[in-house]
């Protein structure tokens, strides 16, 4: 590891304030960045531990309006744990963090890590390769090399997919997330943190330089919503998705009134699937139905040449998250 | 433990062999006492006449009554390990400590043109930096050592090695074995194509057989991951090296160095090596490597102490690992199910090397039929394979295992009735039945799947056989044991214990020979300093030293009675140690007491390991058999091993709690094997992309079925003990139990291994195809 500048914020402006420096990374509970420093995949001068704003930027809240504020630096044992995710609104987002990776990580990885994750993908993940990713070379070296961990979908000139098991479920419950940089504090939709265009050169996120996710909101739940989260691994223990499902549905009287379906680990960034969950609506569930959803959240799908396996159990990772919220 | 060989004309006359597996069975079970229930199980014994060596000590056999020996003792170092007390290569600091790095060549193939140390050699806090190759030599594969750095830090050091420039004349590579020049034609389904040699026999046999059958089936290369890595930490003072190796071959180990280093023209008085804790080896771990020298020579040219150990990465790949292969069976069986003709061959996946890549298979079902074996080892631009847990056997076994299935289902012949019917060993013969009834075999495989069913279970079985037992060792191993006035004992062997439990096995064996409680007794190993031992390699090395033991023990012991027989005014031959206690008739003392007749200089004896008993062991080779069963979700493809069942021969079974832990281990490997480990390469670099544990994947907690096993303790009459390793024995039947367990649940055999996801998928789609 190279030697950094270490800074221990005690408040949010400071550490707003010390993020604002060139080559500064903001590190949460460093499950990830500190292996990649110890490989120099990065070199940052600056390091700002946000973990002593846990004060601030950690705990779940239930908000006058009933819409649930999480912090950013909560992890996700204290997430999963918290009598708010009881409902069964939150099944997907509740089931969604207890599967993520193991009892330790989890005691220790926040929400917005979580979240915010660099690309698994193991070229990009190497120093010995020059991929385009990071703009380090010029093509994407897992299209045409090993892809089996790779998109099927949305993907254009990098088929990375997003590892984050969070954002599907917070998608599908029209999450929200504030930011502070600087001075700015903003509040987004959920969606808006994923580039709209996931080409090698857009990071995982849209956050600029020195921006600090502070809290995601989750708002209050209609009557009758149902959610669920679903993923294909090769292992149990410790693996991540080769694909995933989150859905919300919203039930009245035996009918679909609304719904929600986002794929995850098939694409660059986490993948609402709109035209999969108008297909839902107005309708009562039904293997058939369930069926037809799963194969339009995948139509259009473009396997690699190790990874069409993806679709087939995709596919029925979507049934099963749809019979299980219906359940 | 007592003794009641009659002494025969010309030696001792022993019982060999085994109580009835029927013994075995559960209280209130159906089927016990005497196994009358399980048809065909029966006391298995043998007397045999043999002549012990003067002086050793006297055979124990199927009569002995132990008191410590066959019991449950926890590991003697657990706690040690579990508290960090224990000391691995890994630990070993020293005051001025610098640290290293292997600089590892980024391409699969190529000539070492030029290569500038200068640089790195002037850069602050760095000590030494030394080639690992001349000019002109060839570089063989991602990750070969080209150069390596000592200095004050490790990232220092890094800095340095990035400063290193090494010219390559870069070489077309490859990789992957399947397409090397004298790989055999594949289809697009991945069967072997080649047209078989001709011979007259086989063809005329699978002419005449009833059922044929013909199949290919591939495995992947398994990493051997042991959790300590390669490497060491070195220290010369003057002359005199000092080595803590990683290692599970501590002689070979410094026998190997103090060759290299002399070859390098540096006179090394004397080079000790120690490895008392090692986390791991499973046959990784028997040379010293490019990094052991290494350690030597930068720790020589700083005239400082210097630590090397790998990294996760280097650990995959440039230590050796478990050849993949691609193997092809074509065989038939009579109207009665026989198996008269057997054709095989098989292709391993050698790294550049050339060879490494042997794969072993069962001879046992086919001792009637026309037999053909052939083996192939084909080169490709990787890291060479290594021995691992039983070489070639768990490939083999695989593939011919799971033929088997194929070919007896075809007949339509019950699995377990098909392997009755074909092996010849009794010891097995009775390891099937017992096993069956344990497991539930019958009713396993009476189990349907309901049709369209997304669950789905099946199960399976699989032989093992290992064919090693111990070896006397040239010049003998021997073993130091001391008893001093306070009533401690030592045991010391300069043989290691890679964490299978040696240290247990040397405290209970002293302990059973001086009728002592084994916590009196502190084993010692891993120190080149204490007497020779042999390599934890291929089974061997509980079978060699515990008769050693036994003999250091023995000749402590007689030192010991003789002091008290002294004292007591009686006749040494009257004197027994039993019980923690010393003496004849009413005459007795505590061994406390006893001991404090020794005075300060305690009883220092050597033992040593004599040759093996002449004739033929009870068994030469141990069997075992393995059963599994499986939970499949067909939609997703996922394969759940949900039990298993293994009984294993091994011989006497001295710690019985760490010979379980053993037999378990490997069952869990071989789960990790059948569905989940492979190394994956990028074929346009040659480097392997998953080289580390997240994309590495090894089976954990949640993927780990209800695992059960049945030590069968077996007298086999082939030393003074008669012990068996178990490092290789129970790690060549499991993934082939678990494969045809999915052929069962599917009805399709996935006949490639690891069975991911995506591979069940295919099995499907050609069942329904």
């Amino acid at each position: 590891m190279k030697p950094f500048t270490y800074v221990v914020p005690q408040s949010l402006a400071e550490a707003c304030e010390a993020s604002q420096k060139p080559n500064t990374l903001l590190k949460g509970a460093g499950i990830d960045l500190i292996d990649r420093m110890k490989e120099r995949l990065q070199t940052p001068e600056q390091i700002v531990n946000l973990l002593p704003l846990k004060d601030e930027l950690a705990g779940v809240a239930v908000e006058a309006n009933g819409e649930l504020r999480i912090g950013a630096l909560t992890t996700l044992t204290q997430l999963e744990q918290h009598q708010a995710l009881a409902a069964p609104a939150f099944d997907g987002l509740r089931l969604a963090t207890g599967m993520t990776a193991t009892p330790q990580v989890r005691n220790r990885a926040t929400v917005a890590g979580n979240i915010l994750q660099f690309t698994r993908c193991w070229y990009v993940r190497s120093e010995a390769f020059h991929c385009l990713h990071g703009g380090r070379g010029p093509t994407c070296l897992a299209m045409t090399g090993e892809n089996r961990y790779h998109s099927v979908l949305g993907w254009s000139d990098c088929v990375r997919v997003h590892p984050s098991n969070l954002a599907p479920p917070l998608l599908a419950l029209d999450a929200e997330y504030s930011t502070r940089l600087g001075d700015k504090v903003r509040r987004r939709k959920f969606s808006e943190l994923f580039p709209a265009d996931p080409r090698a050169q857009n990071p995982e996120h849209t956050l600029e330089a020195g921006e600090i996710v502070t809290a995601i909101h989750v708002p209050a739940q209609p009557a009758g919503t149902r959610s669920a989260y679903c993923e294909s691994r090769e292992k149990l223990t410790f693996d991540w998705a080769t694909t995933a499902c989150a859905v919300r549905l919203v039930l009245a009287g035996g009918v679909i009134t609304a719904a929600n379906l986002v794929l995850g680990a098939v694409a660059p960034v986490p993948l609402p699937r709109e035209k999969a969950s108008a297909l839902l609506v107005g309708q009562k569930p039904s293997a058939a139905l369930f069926a037809k959803v799963a194969e339009m959240a995948y139509a259009g799908a473009s396997p690699l040449a190790h990874n069409d396996y993806k679709l087939t159990i995709g596919k029925a990772i979507v049934r099963q998250a749809l019979d299980e919220a219906v359940r | 433990m007592s003794h009641e060989h009659k002494p025969a004309l010309d030696g001792v006359e022993i019982k060999m062999g085994y109580r009835s597996l029927g013994d075995h069975l559960a209280p209130g079970d159906a089927n016990a006492p005497g196994g009358q229930a399980v048809p065909g199980l029966a006391d298995r014994f043998e007397t045999r006449t043999v002549q012990p060596t003067a002086g050793d000590a006297p055979p124990w056999d199927a009569n002995t009554k132990f008191t410590t020996v066959g019991t449950d003792v926890d590991r003697v170092d657990g706690l040690a390990k579990a508290t960090g007390r224990a000391k691995y290569s890994y630990d070993m600091t020293f005051p001025g400590l610098l640290h290293a790095m292997v600089l590892r060549s980024k391409v699969a193939k190529g000539k070492l043109t030029g290569l500038e140390l200068e640089e790195a050699k002037s850069m602050p806090g760095i000590a030494a930096v030394i080639a690992l190759k001349d000019l002109g030599a060839k570089v063989r594969f991602v990750g070969d050592g080209l150069a390596a750095v000592a200095g004050q830090n490790l990232n220092l050091v890094r800095d340095a090695i990035e400063k290193i420039r090494a010219q390559l004349e870069v070489e077309e590579h490859n990789v992957d074995y399947v397409v090397a020049d004298n790989a055999p034609a594949l289809s697009a389904t991945g069967e072997v194509e080649d047209d078989w040699p001709e011979n007259a026999e086989i063809t005329t046999a699978l002419a005449e057989a009833a059922v044929t059958h013909n199949a290919t089936y591939r495995v992947e290369v398994q990493t051997h991951s042991s959790l300590e890595t390669h490497g060491g930490v070195a220290k010369w003072t003057g002359n005199d090296l000092d080595i803590w190796l990683s290692t599970q071959a501590t002689f070979g180990c410094r026998g190997e160095l103090a060759r290299a280093l002399q070859g390098k023209g540096i006179d090394a008085g004397s080079v000790t090596l120690h490895a008392e804790f090692v986390g791991g080896g499973f046959g990784s771990k028997l040379t010293a490597g490019v990094e052991g020298l290494a350690v030597c020579l930068l720790a020589h040219a700083a005239k400082a102490p210097v630590k090397l150990m790998l990294d996760r990465f280097e650990e995959h790949t440039t230590t050796g690992n478990r050849p993949g292969a691609l193997m092809q069976a074509r065989a038939g069986v009579d109207a009665k199910g026989k198996i008269i003709a057997w054709d095989w061959r098989s292709f391993g996946h050698c790294g550049f090397s050339g060879n490494g890549g042997s794969v072993a298979v069962p001879n046992y079902y086919t001792a009637d039929a026309k037999v053909r074996r052939d083996h192939k080892d084909l080169a490709a631009d990787t890291d060479p394979p290594r021995p691992m847990r039983a070489p070639g056997h768990p490939q083999g076994w695989f593939g011919a295992e799971l033929f088997l299935d194929e070919l007896a289902a075809k007949a339509g012949i019950d699995p377990l009735e098909f392997r009755l019917q074909n092996d010849r060993e009794m010891i097995r013969q009775d390891q099937w039945r017992f096993a069956a009834h344990k497991f539930g075999w019958a009713a396993g495989r009476a189990r349907q799947n309901e049709p369209g069913a997304r669950f789905v279970m099946g199960v399976g079985l699989s032989s093992a056989r290992w064919g090693q037992l111990g070896n006397p060792g040239r010049p003998p191993h021997g073993i130091t044991c001391r008893i001093h006035q306070d009533g401690t004992v030592e045991s010391r062997s300069g043989a290691q214990d890679i964490g299978v439990g040696t240290k247990t096995v040397m405290a209970m064996l002293t302990a059973e020979e001086l009728g002592i409680e084994p916590r009196l007794v502190k084993a010692t190993t891993g120190h080149t300093s204490d007497p020779s031992g042999p390599a934890s390699g291929g089974s061997t090395l509980t079978p060699s030293i515990a008769p050693a033991v036994r003999h250091a023990a023995l000749l402590a012991k007689q030192q010991l009675v003789e002091l008290v027989a002294k004292h007591l005014g009686v006749p040494t031959a009257d004197v027994v140690c039993k019980g923690g206690k010393i003496g004849a008739g009413q005459g007795q003392l505590a061994w406390e007491q006893a001991c404090k007749l020794i005075g300060p200089n305690p009883i220092d004896v050597r033992g040593q390991r004599f040759a093996n008993y002449d004739g033929k062991p009870f068994h030469g080779s141990q069997c075992g058999v393995q059963m599994a069963e499986v939970k499949i979700d067909t939609w997703t493809g996922l394969v759940q091993v949900t039990r298993m069942f293994g009984i294993q021969d091994c011989g006497l079974v001295i710690a019985k709690k760490l010979a379980e832990s053993q037999v378990l281990g490997a069952m869990i490997q071989g789960v990790s094997y059948a569905l989940h480990e492979q190394r994956i390469m990028d074929k346009r670099s040659g480097r392997m992309l998953n080289g580390d544990f997240l994309r590495y994947k090894i089976t954990g907690s949640q993927d780990l079925p209800q695992l059960e096993c049945h030590l069968h303790s077996i007298a086999n009459g082939h030393d003074s003990v008669g012990a068996a390793g178990l490092g290789e024995p129970p790690s060549v039947a499991s993934a082939a139990a678990i494969a045809n367990a999915v052929f069962h649940a599917l009805g399709a055999p996935v006949r490639h291994l690891p069975m991911t996801p995506d591979k069940v998928h295919r099995a499907l789609a050609a069942r329904k195809g």
